[in-house]
C-alpha cells in the first residue's frame, strides 16, 4: 500500500464556457446511444431451432452436459460463450461509457407480452406470452416454436447459462435442507412439503463489467493510552487516542457482478424472501453461452423488466461496498476503528450484458401470513438456500423452557452466595 | 459438560454477586436479565437458522476483482485525553454496505 498525501483536487480545463444558446440546446438534446454489442443469433432468425447435423428440430437441454442434444439424430452441441463470442472478458480497464449488448437495451415501454407466431411446420398461429415463457407448443403439430430473434419487448437476452444439476439432483439438495430444520418448522409445512414441485426456472439477470475509482473520507482513531483507576471498590478503564482524518481512494475494475433484473426480485424488502434468491448468486457466468431458445424447452422463465438506467444505482452502491472492502485492509493503524462520513464513486465505463441463470426453485405459500418461502438451488453450483416458515408457539416454548432454566441457574446463584 | 458449564457459570457469577453486593446492586439485576436474554437469543437463533433473513450473496467477496494499490493519506486533528470508549464511535470501517454521505 502506498501512502500518497492528499493533494487538493484541481478542476479539469475543459474549453471555454458554453454561450447560454449553446447550454440550452445541449439540455435538450436526446442522449447519445452509447456503443452496444449486437448479439442477435443470427442463425435462429426463422424461429426454428435445427439440429446443425440433420436439420431435426426436435431439440432438447441435456441437463448433465449442459449441451443441446437432436433427438433424431443424437447430435450433441452447444451455443459458442459468449464470453469468447463478445469478448466479454477483455479490456475491462479500458472501457469507457455504457456498453449496451444488444439484449440488454431499454425494454419498449408499448411492446406486448403477447407474440403471435406462425408455426413453421404446420402453417398455424401460436401465441407466446413472453412474460413467462419464450416458447410454446402448436397446438396442432406438436411443433416447438421459440423466441430467437430479440423483440423489443426486452424478453429476450444475450446469453443463458443452461441448467446442470439435474433435477434429481435438485430435489435431493431440497429435501436435505428442509431436513435440517424440521423441528421448528410450521406443521402444515412438514405435511405439505413436496420438493418433487421444485421447478426449473430461467431468471433474468444483468452482468455487468465496470472500470470504478472510489473515495472515502472519514475519522480514524488510535490508541495512546490505557489505564484504570479505582472508583469506590470498582475498577474502571479510561483511553486516550489520537484521532485522524483519513482519506482513501481505490480504482478497481469488477468483472461479471450480477444484480437482478426483474423488479420483483430486485425489491429485498422484509415482506418477501427474495434474498433468499439473491444467496445462491454466483454462478458461473463465464460460462454462458449465445441465446438460443433450445435451452428453455422444459422450463419457466422470468422476464426482465428493469433496464440499465434503473440499475445504475445498484452498480454504484455495490460499487462503494466494493470499494470499501478493498480499502480496509489499509486501517490496520486504526486499533479504536474507523468511521467513515463520506464517500464517492465515480463510474468511468461499464459493459451491461442481460443473461438467462438457471436456478431449481421450491416456493410454498403460508397460508397464515401470506409470505411466499423459497427453497433456492442454483442448477450451476448447487449452492442451496431457503426459507422456512416456523411454527411460533414451538419457538416460543423453546425460548421460553431456556430462558427458564437459565434464570434458574442465576436464582440457584443468589442463593448460594445470600 | 453440561455440568461444566453450569460449574463455570456459576463461578463467574457468584464473583459478579460479590462484587454487586457492595453497591448498587446492579450485578444482581445482570444476573436475573439472563433468563430473558438466553431465551430472546434462543428465539433468535433458531428463527435466522430457518428463515435465513439476514443472508445475501457476498458480491464484495464472491466476484472477480483486480484492485490498484490503495491510496491516501491521515492527518492527526486531535486528540482524546480521557474517554471510557474502547472504541471509535460509529465504527464502519467494516460495515461495507452501510452508506454515508455521497460527494457527487
Amino acid at each position: 500500500m502506498t501512502q500518497d498525501p492528499v493533494e487538493p483536487q484541481q478542476p479539469t480545463f475543459d474549453g471555454p464556457p458554453l454561450s447560454l444558446e449553446e447550454e440550452l440546446a445541449a439540455a435538450r438534446a436526446e442522449p447519445e446511444p452509447g456503443p452496444s454489442i449486437e448479439t442477435v443469433n443470427e442463425s435462429l432468425k426463422d424461429g426454428l431451432n435445427r439440429c446443425p447435423k440433420c436439420g431435426s428440430t426436435d431439440v432438447r437441454l441435456r441437463g448433465s452436459t449442459g449441451m443441446l442434444v437432436c433427438l433424431f439424430c443424437r447430435n450433441e452441441w452447444q451455443e459458442a460463450r459468449v464470453e469468447e463470442e463478445f469478448g466479454l472478458g477483455e479490456g475491462i480497464d479500458q472501457l469507457e461509457g455504457t456498453v449496451i449488448a444488444s439484449g440488454a437495451e431499454d425494454i419498449a415501454a408499448d411492446a406486448a407480452d403477447q407474440v403471435t407466431f406462425k408455426c413453421e411446420a404446420c402453417g398455424a398461429e401460436v401465441v407466446v406470452d413472453t412474460a413467462h415463457a419464450l416458447n410454446a407448443r402448436c397446438h396442432w403439430c406438436r411443433h416447438t416454436l421459440n423466441v430467437n430473434q430479440q423483440i423489443p419487448n426486452g424478453a429476450v437476452p444475450d446469453a443463458v447459462l443452461p441448467f446442470r444439476l439435474t433435477k434429481e439432483e435438485a430435489v435431493e439438495k431440497i429435501r436435505a435442507f428442509a431436513s435440517k430444520r424440521r423441528l421448528f418448522a410450521h406443521k402444515r409445512f412438514k405435511r405439505e412439503f413436496v420438493p418433487e414441485n421444485v421447478l426449473g426456472v430461467y431468471l433474468p439477470y444483468l452482468v455487468i463489467d465496470a472500470r470504478a475509482e472510489t473515495q472515502y473520507w472519514g475519522k480514524g482513531e488510535v490508541q495512546t493510552r490505557r489505564w484504570t483507576e479505582k472508583q469506590g471498590d470498582k475498577q474502571v478503564t479510561y483511553y486516550a487516542a489520537d484521532v485522524y482524518q483519513v482519506q482513501r481512494q481505490v480504482a478497481f475494475t469488477v468483472d461479471d457482478l450480477t444484480v437482478e433484473a426483474s423488479s420483483e426480485r430486485a425489491d429485498f424488502g422484509t415482506k418477501n424472501t427474495n434474498n433468499i434468491i439473491n444467496t445462491i448468486l454466483p454462478f458461473d457466468t463465464k460460462n454462458a453461452v449465445k441465446w438460443n431458445a433450445s435451452y428453455l424447452v422444459g422450463f419457466t422463465s422470468e422476464k426482465r423488466d428493469l433496464n440499465v438506467e434503473a440499475l445504475t444505482p445498484v452498480l454504484e452502491d455495490q460499487g462503494l461496498s466494493i470499494g470499501r472492502s478493498q480499502v480496509r485492509g489499509s486501517l490496520g493503524r486504526f486499533d479504536r476503528g474507523v468511521r467513515w462520513e463520506q464517500e464517492k464513486i465515480e463510474i468511468g465505463g461499464s459493459r451491461w450484458v442481460s443473461m438467462y441463470l438457471p436456478v431449481w426453485l421450491y416456493s410454498y405459500r403460508q397460508e397464515s401470513n401470506g409470505l411466499l418461502h423459497y427453497i433456492a438451488v442454483n442448477a450451476r453450483t448447487g449452492e442451496t438456500m431457503g426459507s422456512i416458515p416456523v411454527s411460533q408457539p414451538k419457538l416460543l416454548l423453546a425460548a421460553f423452557t431456556v430462558g427458564t432454566f437459565l434464570e434458574g441457574i442465576a436464582g440457584a446463584i443468589l442463593v448460594a452466595s445470600a | 459438560m453440561t455440568i461444566e458449564i453450569i460449574q463455570a457459570l456459576v463461578h463467574v457469577a457468584s464473583g459478579v454477586v460479590r462484587a454487586a453486593s457492595d453497591d448498587d446492586g446492579g450485578g444482581v439485576l445482570w444476573l436475573l436479565a439472563i433468563g430473558p436474554a438466553g431465551g430472546a437469543a434462543t428465539y433468535w437463533a433458531i428463527y435466522r437458522y430457518y428463515r435465513n433473513t439476514d443472508k445475501s450473496h457476498e458480491f464484495e467477496r464472491d466476484t472477480i476483482i483486480e484492485a490498484q494499490p490503495v491510496q491516501g493519506g491521515e492527518d492527526r486533528v486531535d486528540h482524546i485525553s480521557r474517554t471510557r470508549d474502547s472504541g471509535i464511535k460509529g465504527d464502519n470501517g467494516g460495515d461495507y454496505r452501510k452508506r454515508v454521505q455521497r460527494v457527487r
